[in-house]
């Protein structure tokens, strides 16, 4: 996969004025302006492409945003941090996990609170398993975006077995809110191993199945082959991260840059590059990456350590409930935790994660008080949304779609 | 009686005697079916029903759903449609229209934010009659967890909604469970919300 | 100290140096390092020039965020957040509805734009580290555009001029991104109320 010479990208412009609009410089008084959306089966979510077309080829784009806008970053400065967590995965509702896991880091980095070894290695786990449904999700709606319906239904199958293991530890299929600050919120259930291991190789021959499908089909190579080229100087210019990044040949992953973190520091992960730039690319990054993350989960499974899931710092984390039978202090910090929460002091962390779409992370500004005085989520669609513009000049509408599916933007992480 | 696969058009239809039904099957013998069908009892050959009764029972088990899948209840949505396991096409609502004005359910599957509102009462004006509305999930009965300046209090504010089916997500049988409510609505007779406009400003 | 993030690498001390060789003693104002994580506020109308020369001559080709935080009304190190007095909770404190009066800033100036950026392609050791610069501001002050720059900064400077207010002079686009384009106000602003509906009976105690 990997050439020994350097491939010879083509040159890619930053679009003047704006980076993220194309407008036309044809002036054929016959040009088409419609609107793609916000209601439309293949903008993921309610996205409004505002698209100039001359016949059937793209010459102008405006992406318009906000359809979804929830003001989630507000309603958070109102609510204690446990309060806040249920928040947060609504945001990219299919990497949910990730979220969740990224508003805990962000807490306990600013808290500098230490969160147990086995809770560091279930937290991988469901990172791992939100990574593929959310990529599971992208094939699926991915392919019908293409025409071949088929693959959806395959995909969204394989994603009731991931939802099933959600549900196993939790309660809720998607939005568990079961990362806490301090570790997670309840252990591995009796079972869960065994289920999780049956899971292994279902998803490994679904995988074989979705190659068979699509990795050979004349259709399929045609339509995305060549198409949405992009260069890995103008995505870093661009600001694209994650898979997108991965499939332009830049080994960048945040699992495995610095050394990782979290528990993939013990879990020594090898980015998935692929050099072709194109849909192509992108789409292959993703489904190695899905293998690359069963092959995670199995590490995880084989080399999960014992002891406590959260941390033991009662001033954050809640006791045990035995305890509030015999210790007066337990009572005490009990019901300061639930009736006020935690106070974390003052200072701005950010803290970013590798969740499925790229740099996933949270900037939090504390204020020694139990409420965020403000939190902000570096959002990867929003900055991949600013790229459409660039790569879809002189496409044709069919492809501004096939680009569209590739670069894999969630609207609720855009707006929130 | 069926045809024969290979029996030619032009030789009348009979079972050949060598013929042996497969075990377990009810045999009707040939003299009884012919009695039945030259039957002058005409509660053996014809059944009654109204009008009324036959439209509702084809609109509750036919609901073309518009798919309108807002955030991450819309991934429940499309689990319910497009997966083994939910199957909504038993419901006859395995139909899912792009365009409103080939769909009779509309499905607000997310919250609402006040930019989407206009579109959504543009896309419900546009949806021809008997039209239903399910306000799937939390945020779009009610507004769910999100009281602010920006997500619509319930979706019921701009567009008349039948049935309202609580959760955060909502599993996809507790929607197929409301899609069933809706059919027993349908065919006992109540008529949709559209009929009367009303809106819970 | 690298508790849970070790993305972000070392404090690159060794960058605010050479910013301050190049550009004089008063282009950083003060350094910040909390839980591993240096920031650097800056003037600003120095924030083109270095920004320029932390992606030239440094190597941060990365923008990572642009966040605009509102400090109206911060207490700081205050261990507790009780809006009110010993009779009861006040409902016209700011943090619960936006209904009241506000008090006085506590910060430098209102507004704190920071920037994060972070080196990607240009490491040869490995070591990808992260940077903030930041800048403050006051209401009606603009701040120049990192366009030019970073391209990768039109739509957060967007939401920031959308949710905040803030103007960003040179900006080539400057509307709003999330909110309706008639909304008349900044929602993320402090003295913006929260919105939504009243529960029934919350007036009553």
């Amino acid at each position: 996969m990997a050439t020994t010479e350097p491939r010879i990208w083509p040159t890619q412009k930053v679009l003047q004025p704006t980076p993220s609009e194309l407008y036309p410089s044809s002036d054929n008084p016959d040009l088409l302006e419609i609107n793609l959306g916000p209601n439309h089966p293949s903008t993921h979510g309610v996205l409004r492409v505002v698209t100039t077309l001359d016949g059937e080829i793209v010459v102008g784009l405006k992406c318009e945003v906000g359809y979804v806008h929830t003001g989630i970053e507000k309603n958070i400065e109102q609510k204690t941090y446990w309060k806040a967590i249920p928040y947060v995965p609504r945001m990219d509702y299919l990497s949910f996990f990730s979220g969740e896991t990224a508003f805990c880091m962000a807490t306990e980095k600013a808290l500098e609170l230490e969160v147990p070894r086995r809770a560091e290695w279930i937290r991988v786990l469901f990172q791992e398993l939100a990574r593929l449904h959310s990529h599971l999700v992208f094939l699926g709606t991915g392919s019908v975006d293409l025409g071949g319906i088929a693959l959806l239904f395959y995909c969204f199958r394989a994603r009731d077995e991931v939802l099933d293991l959600f549900e196993m530890v939790c309660g809720a299929r998607m939005h568990p809110r079961y990362c806490q600050v301090g570790g997670v919120a309840e252990d591995l259930p009796k079972g869960f191993e065994a289920v999780c291991r049956k899971f292994i190789p279902f998803m490994r021959n679904q995988l074989d199945q979705y190659d068979e499908l699509i990795g050979a089909n004349p259709i399929w190579l045609g339509r995305t082959k060549g198409v949405g080229v992009l260069s890995p100087e103008f995505a870093m210019q661009m600001g694209l991260t994650g898979p997108n990044l991965r499939a332009s040949g830049v080994p960048y992953d945040l699992r495995s840059a610095n050394g990782g973190y979290g528990a993939y520091r013990e879990l020594d992960y090898t980015p998935v590059v692929e050099q072709g730039g194109d849909v192509h690319a992108r789409f292959r990054v993703r489904i190695e990456e899905m293998r690359a993350s069963v092959d995670l989960i199995e590490k995880v499974l084989d080399g999960m350590p014992g002891g406590p899931i959260i941390s033991d710092d009662r001033k954050v984390v809640l006791p045990p409930r035995h305890e509030l039978h015999t210790s007066m202090e337990s009572l005490i910090h009990h019901f300061k935790l639930v009736t006020e929460g935690f106070t974390v002091p003052a200072g701005e962390v950010y803290a970013p994660i590798e969740s499925a779409r790229g740099e996933f992370g949270f900037h939090l500004i504390a204020d020694g008080g139990p409420k965020p005085w403000r939190v902000r989520l570096r959002s990867p669609s929003l900055v991949l949304l600013q790229s459409l513009a660039a790569l879809c000049e002189g496409v044709y509408l069919a492809d501004l779609i096939a680009i569209l599916a590739s670069i894999d933007p969630v609207l609720g992480d855009v707006d929130r | 009686m069926a045809l024969r696969p290979d029996a030619p058009h032009d030789r009348p239809h009979t079972v050949a005697p060598t013929l042996t039904p497969p075990s377990g099957a009810v045999v009707i013998p040939p003299a009884q079916v012919r009695r039945s069908l030259r039957s002058t009892d005409l509660d053996q050959v014809v059944m009654t029903t109204s009008l009324e009764k036959i439209f509702k029972m084809a609109t509750a088990n036919s609901m073309w759903p518009f798919g309108f899948g807002l955030a991450c209840c819309a991934m429940e949505m499309i689990a319910m449609i497009s997966s083994a396991r939910y199957d909504v096409a038993r419901f006859g609502s395995e139909v899912v229209r792009a365009t409103p004005r080939q769909s009779d359910l509309m499905i607000v599957s997310g919250r609402v934010a006040h930019k989407m509102a206009e579109p959504i009462r543009q896309l419900y004006e546009q949806m021809l009659e008997p039209k239903y509305v399910m306000a799937m999930g939390a945020c779009s009965s009610t507004g769910g967890m999100f009281s602010n300046y920006s997500i619509l209090q319930g979706v019921d504010k701009i567009v008349p909604v039948d049935v309202y089916v609580p959760g955060c997500p909502p599993r996809p049988e507790a929607v197929v469970e409301g899609l069933m409510v809706l059919q027993e609505r349908i065919k006992s007779g109540i008529p949709s919300a559209s009929i009367n406009q009303e809106t819970q400003s | 100290m690298q508790v849970n993030s070790p993305t972000w690498g070392e404090p690159d001390n060794g960058a605010g140096d050479r910013l301050e060789a190049e550009f004089g003693a008063g282009v950083i104002i003060r350094r910040v390092e909390h839980r591993g994580e240096l920031t650097l506020d800056i003037p600003v109308d120095r924030l083109l020039d270095v920004c320029g020369f932390l992606r030239d001559r440094e190597g941060y080709d990365l923008l990572s965020d642009v966040t605009v935080v509102d400090y109206l009304g911060y207490q700081g190190e205050v261990a507790g957040y009780w809006g009110g007095g010993s009779d009861g909770r006040d409902i016209n404190h700011y943090s619960h509805s936006g209904k009241g009066a506000v008090p006085e800033a506590a910060g430098p100036k209102r507004f704190a734009v920071s920037t994060t950026l972070c080196k990607v392609m240009t490491v040869t050791d490995g070591n990808h580290r992260r940077l903030r610069i930041r800048v403050w501001l006051d209401d009606n002050e603009t701040i120049s555009t990192l366009i030019s720059v970073y391209p990768s900064a039109d739509f957060h400077e967007r939401e920031a001029f959308d949710l905040m207010g803030i103007t960003f002079e040179g900006h080539p686009n400057l509307r709003r991104i999330l909110m309706p384009d008639d909304w008349g106000g900044h929602p993320q602003r402090k003295d913006y109320p929260i919105g939504g509906e009243p529960v029934q009976f919350s007036d009553e105690v």
